[in-house]
Order: C-alpha cells, then structure tokens, then sequence
C-alpha cells in the first residue's frame, strides 16, 4: 500500500515511474528504514522539507549495497509523481544546492529531450561542491556543473540506468533547439583572436621553414601544424588572396564546433577537415586537390592514432612507414614543379625510420600477450587489456 | 592461470580465465564483460561468504575449477 504508486500518475517512458529504478535497488529502498520511517505519506510539500535536510548524494553504498536517503528521496518522487512546476522550481531555487540536484535528477528520469536540455543546461554555470557517497562508504569531493555534465553525457548515474536522451547535436539538426552559448564564450573570443595574430606572424617565417615541418612532430600543436601544411601546399598569390576570409570562416566552424561536441575531440577535427575541403574544391586544382585529400586523411589517421591508446602501436608504426613512403613519392613529383628546397628529406627519413623499425620489435615482445599462439588465449588477453588488466599468466 | 565457473543458478553459468593474483573485483569486471551485466551489480559468494572486491584470488584459496555463486545486487 505505502510502496504503491499514485494511482493519478501517468506512465513515464511507457512504464510505471518507479520501475525506472529496477526491481532488486527497489527492493533495498523499500526495506530500508528511513524510507520506512521519513518517506511515508509524503506530499509534494513535505517532500521540499525532507529535501532540505540532505546532505550528500550517493547511489548505494557498502557490502549489503545501502541505498543513500538522496535514492529514497527520488523513488518516493517517482511515486508521488510531482508537477512540472514544482521540480522546476526545486531546479530554479539557488538557496539548497541539494535540491537543485534532486530535481535536475528527476527531471532528467522523467522529462522530454527538449526540457532536459533547457533546464539542466543553465546548472552547468552553478559551480558549488557537492558532497558524493561512494560505492565503499567514503565521501568524495564532487561540484554541481560535474554532476549535471555526468546526467547529460553518461547513460548510469547513482546507480540509476539514466533514459536515453539524443545529442545536442541532433536536436539542433532537427531545429528542436538552439546551438549552446556558453558563459566562457566572450574568454574563448579573446584566446582565438590572439591566436589569429600569431598565425599571422608564423605564416612569414613559413616558406624559409619548409624543412622544420618535415621533420618537427611533438613539439608543434596540431592545430598550428595542420595550417602550416595547407598553407605550403597551397599557391603564393591564391593564399595572399584568400588566406584571411579562410581562417575567418575556420575560426568560426572551430566556435561552433568547439561548443556543439566538447568530448569528441576526433568529430570537432573531422568536421574542420572538412571544411576546410569544402572550401578547397571550390577552386580548380585537379590532381593536387586529390593528393591534398589523400594526405589531409593520413594526417589525421596519424593523428588520431598518436591519440588512440588501444591501437597496438606494431600496427600504426607499420602504416605510419607505408604513409612515408607515399609523401616521399608525391613530394618529389611536387618538387619537380620547381620549387627550391633541397634534396634534405630522404635523408631525414631514412634516420627517423630506424627508430620505429626497433621500436616495433621491442614492442611485440613486451606485449600485453594479444600476440599468443593460443587463439582463445590471445582473445582473453585482448580483453584484459581493454579492462586495464595484466595478461594471463 | 586458472579457470572459474560461476553459476547464478538461473541459467547463467560462465566460465573465466583469470589468474591468481587477479583481484575479486578484476573477476567482476570479467564476468561483467561475458554476461552483460554491470561490474557494480555483480556479488560473487561461496555459500553465506560473500567475496570481498579488494581481496585475491589466491588469498581466498580459489583454485583451478571451482565453481563459485553469482548473485545480484
């Protein structure tokens, strides 16, 4: 009877509101004394004052898994079933962070796409600690806008299986909502423009420095790395021309995509190259603009596997020298359209080949056994490696 | 290396390889990888023992072949 829910409720995701928790963490809560005790014959008005009283958040907890009075507090939320208005008000109070968090929560369990966003978004500038109980009983340092970007982004929370939500991205598409403004946009406008002017200045020293480029890697920032390249490849005239409108439009495409997919580092890049690509056919250069591609897709091939830490690096090294080889032979047809530099690259080739050449052999024997002779052997490594284990012994 | 089978008595038996050294909750976490479920929800016990996280294998005497509970939290 206490454990039932309001028989006034409507269905959330197709399903009784309280089986949004699943049946065996139910059952805990259910058992557990202060749902017994504080949670029963709870209205939407006294649900605020048992809320103001908590003080951590947590899933659940110990050897025999204890639920936390935050998970109480949600269920009995589930149960009740509370207006929009309210757990927007709980989200909008600035008084108890706690709250706040308890409704952004059930929002996030109970609302549409479109609500989740708008109204856990404008938490991501609430910047207070939280304190978290963890699965082993100890306390642990969180803040709101942590919380919040866990809700948005990952699918488990505090125990919970979280509903799906689509991507920001996707709603955009569908013109459900407007792209993100965040509140460090005006700092971000600062840093890009300073970067503008140091590009400005590098792209002088460029033409002199056409060898560093062959043979510099770590040291140089991708980014910075990325338009040295296209700027050599493209003509003197066309870049004195166009080269300013074309970091204009990049600069913004990096904004917006900066803003749309902050953990997908490897989409924000894809989207620039394309972009830039976009706007390079839109000139005739014929076979450059296919080795451009060619060479723009193994560039960020390198990229992403100088990034990548599960590919086995015998792999990469092997197509990092295979990628070599072909720049070798494009650049010696480019050099034949009379340009100056001189015949400095071969050699520089050939002494940083050996290196990985060694580098790959010391690899295979020190492998985390995915090597193994014994197939199934080889399969439960590759595994344990995946989950950060040592191999099989 | 050896081999454990859990069995949750509902028609979930897997077999693991894993070494000695290997702790209970490394074991969760491959077992979490065979079935489907998550780490977290996974309780490993032998009769009333429920099998602490921290501890290994070798420490708990678990040998070769054994077959251990797989219950839920």
């Amino acid at each position: 009877m206490a454990n039932r829910t309001d028989p006034a409720a409507k269905s959330i995701h197709g399903t009784n509101p309280q089986n949004l928790v699943e049946k065996i963490l139910r059952s805990k809560i259910y058992q557990n004394t202060y749902w017994k005790e504080q949670c029963f014959g709870l209205t939407a008005e006294t649900l605020v004052d048992k809320a103001m009283e908590l003080d951590h958040l947590g899933g659940t907890y110990g050897g025999s898994r204890k639920p936390t009075p935050f998970m109480c507090l949600i269920l009995k939320m589930l149960q009740i079933q509370p207006d929009k208005e309210i757990v927007v008000e709980f989200i909008k109070n600035d008084e108890y962070k706690y709250v706040r968090v308890l409704g952004a929560f059930y929002m996030r369990l109970t609302g549409s796409v479109t609500d989740v966003y708008r109204y856990l978004e404008p938490l991501y500038n609430d910047y207070r600690k939280l304190r978290l109980k963890l699965s082993e009983g100890k306390f642990c340092l969180t803040h709101v806008d942590e919380v919040i970007d866990e809700l948005l982004t990952k699918d488990y929370s505090c125990d919970i299986a979280l509903p799906r939500v689509q991507k920001r991205w996707t709603l955009e598409a569908c013109g459900l909502l407007e792209p993100r403004r965040s509140a460090l946009e005006d700092d971000f406008e600062e840093e890009e423009e300073k970067e503008e002017e140091e590009q400005a200045m590098d792209s002088v020293e460029d033409d002199t420095h056409e060898k560093n480029y062959y043979r510099g890697r770590s040291p140089i920032r991708e980014r910075d790395r990325d338009r040295r390249r296209d700027r050599q490849y493209r003509d003197r005239d066309y870049e004195r021309d166009y080269g300013r409108g074309r970091e204009r439009d990049r600069d913004r495409d990096r904004d917006r995509d900066r803003e749309r997919d902050r953990d997908k580092d490897r989409d924000r890049d894809r989207d620039r190259e394309r972009d830039r690509h976009r706007l390079r056919d839109d000139r005739d250069y014929g076979r450059e603009r296919e080795r451009e591609r060619d060479r723009e897709g193994r560039e960020r091939e390198r990229r992403d596997r100088e990034r990548g830490r599960r590919r086995s690096r015998s792999r990469s090294r092997s197509r990092d020298r295979r990628d070599r080889d072909h720049e070798d032979g494009d650049h010696r047809k480019r050099r034949t359209r009379g340009s100056v530099s001189p015949r400095r690259r071969p050699e520089d080739d050939g002494s940083t080949r050996d290196e990985p050449k060694k580098k790959k052999e010391k690899k295979e024997k020190k492998s985390d056994g995915t090597d193994h002779p014994d197939p199934e052997i080889a399969e439960a490594n590759r595994l344990r490696a995946s989950l950060g284990l040592k191999p099989l012994k | 290396m050896i081999e454990v089978v859990l069995n949750d008595r509902l028609g979930k038996k897997v077999r693991v390889k894993c070494n000695e050294d290997d702790t209970i909750g490394d074991l969760k976490k491959l077992v979490a990888a065979q079935t489907g479920t998550r780490a977290d929800k996974i309780r490993i016990q032998k009769w009333y023992t429920v099998f602490k996280d921290h501890i290994t294998l070798k420490d708990y005497e678990i040998h070769d072949g054994m077959g251990l509970e797989l219950y839920y939290n």
